[in-house]
């Protein structure tokens, strides 16, 4: 029963981390249709500027991102800043529309409407304590260095609900915010050849677009667009190599506890044989006898699969509780994944196709030569 | 009514049993001797669905038992035959009350008034929760004829049921078989050389294995 645990353990929680890591990915981005950043890594771009797990390629000038906001195929475009954390959580400089993508909503407080105001997501405001008219200082960069803005601090006045989304990791406020911030004249810089933004957020007016549009962005200018369902396609595919790896294992572990299972039920019923000829010398049929073999093997199989389903999504919760600290990596609420349904299914049916062989031997067993022998 | 036609029964090619017809009414007894390995065992076994004859029938009360499948002929034992056997056959691990539960279950009667009754007829009913492997002879022995006796079977078997027991233990074994298949009102089929046995128990038939009835 112990294989068929750690078994089960394993795959059900790369199983759940896999297609949860996939869910999140997917509701992560809110339907956007290309990322513009400055030239680098269209990955990298896609990653830092939707998932804000990665670092920018760099930042671009607002100037040429309001040019690229206005072109007649874009419908939406909405402007990030990043640069900036606090306790490690990213602060993102961008307008009111970021919250409309992510379908976000207050739990309490409102939304910024001057510079230095924030919104907090719902992990940050727990983790962090930070609470509605607290100030909290940011540091510069991605990662905590304890290089501070100690000359501005921002002031907590929404704390948005949980959306399952990056958002519940991310701290948000207005672009004027990080631009005054990093003017280092501790005043708003209104130059708007100065201003820059690390990315644009586009949807387009006509799918169509998707073909045209990057590539007048990536030829024609100092910029790369890049599209968030292409490049994390791209991701999923050379991950999905590590997650088949880890799934053989499994299989391999699995398939080793069945084995076991049937030696452990040979054994048994080898031990037993004498008992289970007395069995049927009082009225016990072989039928009632294969039954009783089988009903045993099965409950082995089982309570080890449900047992190892249940450490598996516990170990799931557990590295997504632990993700919590420090990281702005966000595996996913815990949702019930018809794929771990399948697999149980499968481990069912050939823990009862194992113990169908020890079944069948004691059905073939003749009592009065064991009776004899004994 | 017990009828057996022609039984014969070979082992690798050797004639162990041949040609014995039988005819035994309802509630009348049996008595099987004859010498060592003459086959008296292998005969018990055929008449309780435990060996199937290499020829030959038997009937009891107009079902042939061996026309029967192998899942029916164990059923009809566990229902209607009894079996004494000579090793006792009990299951070690398992308590008095568990061994006889097991053959409660099977007899489906499932009577536990019935069986503590039992228990107390063959003075066990306070040593019902310990292990059989705990047991002396003499009291593993008035087990298995409990258990034999489970559920009230027409026809019960006995093969040797006092081979290792002293006189004092003889006597009980043999007047707990008696009071017994009278109260079950059933019919006896024993094997034993035991003289006392012989003497104890009025039998109808004697069949004296090695000669024709």
């Amino acid at each position: 029963m112990f294989l068929m645990i750690v078994g089960m353990t394993i795959i059900t929680t790369s199983i759940l981390i896999n297609q949860i890591s996939k869910n999140t990915f997917y509701s992560n981005n809110p339907n956007l249709d290309v990322v513009v950043g400055s030239k680098g890594s269209p990955l990298q771009l896609v990653l830092s500027s939707i998932h804000h797990v990665d670092i920018p390629t760099g930042n671009i000038s607002y100037k040429d991102a309001k040019k690229i906001m206005k072109h007649p195929a874009i419908k939406i475009g909405i402007p990030i800043s990043l640069g900036d954390n606090f306790q490690n959580y990213r602060i993102v400089g961008t307008d009111k529309r970021f919250l409309n993508l992510y379908k976000t909503s207050l739990n309490s407080g409102s939304i910024w409407n001057k510079p230095m105001q924030a919104v907090i997501g719902h992990n940050v405001a727990k983790t962090t304590q930070l609470k509605i008219e607290k100030f909290f200082v940011g540091s510069h960069g991605l990662v905590d260095t304890g290089d501070i803005h100690s000359e501005q601090p921002y002031k907590v006045i929404g704390i948005l609900n949980k959306t399952g989304t990056v958002v519940d990791n991310l701290i948000l406020t207005s672009l004027e915010s990080v631009w005054n911030l990093h003017s280092h004249q501790n005043k708003l810089e209104k130059n708007i050849k100065k201003l820059e933004v690390t990315a644009l957020l586009l949807k387009y007016k006509n799918k169509t677009s998707a073909f045209s549009f990057p590539r007048l962005i990536n030829k024609n200018t100092n910029l790369q667009a890049a599209s968030p369902s292409f490049e994390i396609s791209k991701l999923l595919k050379l991950t999905g190599a590590a997650h088949n790896v880890s799934n053989y294992l499994s299989l391999l572990i699995v398939s080793l506890s069945l084995i076991g299972i049937l030696f452990t039920l040979l054994n048994n019923i080898n031990d037993r044989k004498y008992d289970l000829a007395i069995l049927r010398t009082l009225g016990f049929t072989r039928k009632k006898i294969f039954s009783l073999i089988l009903i045993e093997g099965m409950a082995i199989a089982f309570v080890g699969s449900v047992i190892g389903l249940i450490l598996g999504v516990l170990c799931f919760i557990s590295i997504q509780y632990l993700s919590l600290f420090g990281t702005n990596v966000i595996i996913g609420q815990f949702e019930f994944v018809s794929e771990l349904l399948i697999m149980w299914l499968i481990v069912m049916i050939t823990s009862f196709l194992t113990c169908i062989i020890p079944c069948t031997i004691v059905y073939k067993r003749n009592i009065r030569s064991i009776l004899l022998n004994n | 009514m017990l009828i057996c036609e022609n039984i014969l029964f070979s082992v690798d090619g050797h004639k162990l049993i041949s040609g014995i017809n039988l005819n035994i009414q309802s509630q009348k007894d049996l008595l099987i001797t004859g010498p060592s390995g003459i086959g008296k065992t292998s005969f018990l076994s055929i008449l309780c669905g435990l060996q199937k004859p290499t020829q030959g029938n038997v009937i009891y009360n107009d079902i042939n038992l061996y026309d029967m499948s192998e899942n029916k002929i164990d059923d009809f034992r566990g229902k209607e035959l009894g079996i004494v056997f000579q090793n006792f056959n009990l299951i070690n691990s398992f308590t008095i009350k568990q061994n006889l539960d097991i053959a409660n279950t099977v007899s489906k009667q499932n009577n536990n008034d019935q069986l503590y009754d039992l228990l107390q007829r063959v003075g066990l009913a306070e040593k019902s929760h310990l292990q059989v492997s705990k047991l002396s002879v003499g009291e593993k022995q008035r087990l298995a004829v409990a258990r034999a006796f489970i559920g009230k079977p027409k026809w019960i078997f006995c093969d040797e049921p006092t081979s290792s027991l002293d006189n004092k233990n003889t006597d009980i074994i043999i007047n707990l078989i008696k009071e017994e298949s009278l109260r079950c009102k059933a019919s006896l089929i024993l094997i034993t050389h035991d003289t006392r046995v012989q003497s104890i128990l009025n039998f109808s038939q004697v069949l004296k294995m090695g000669e024709m009835l």
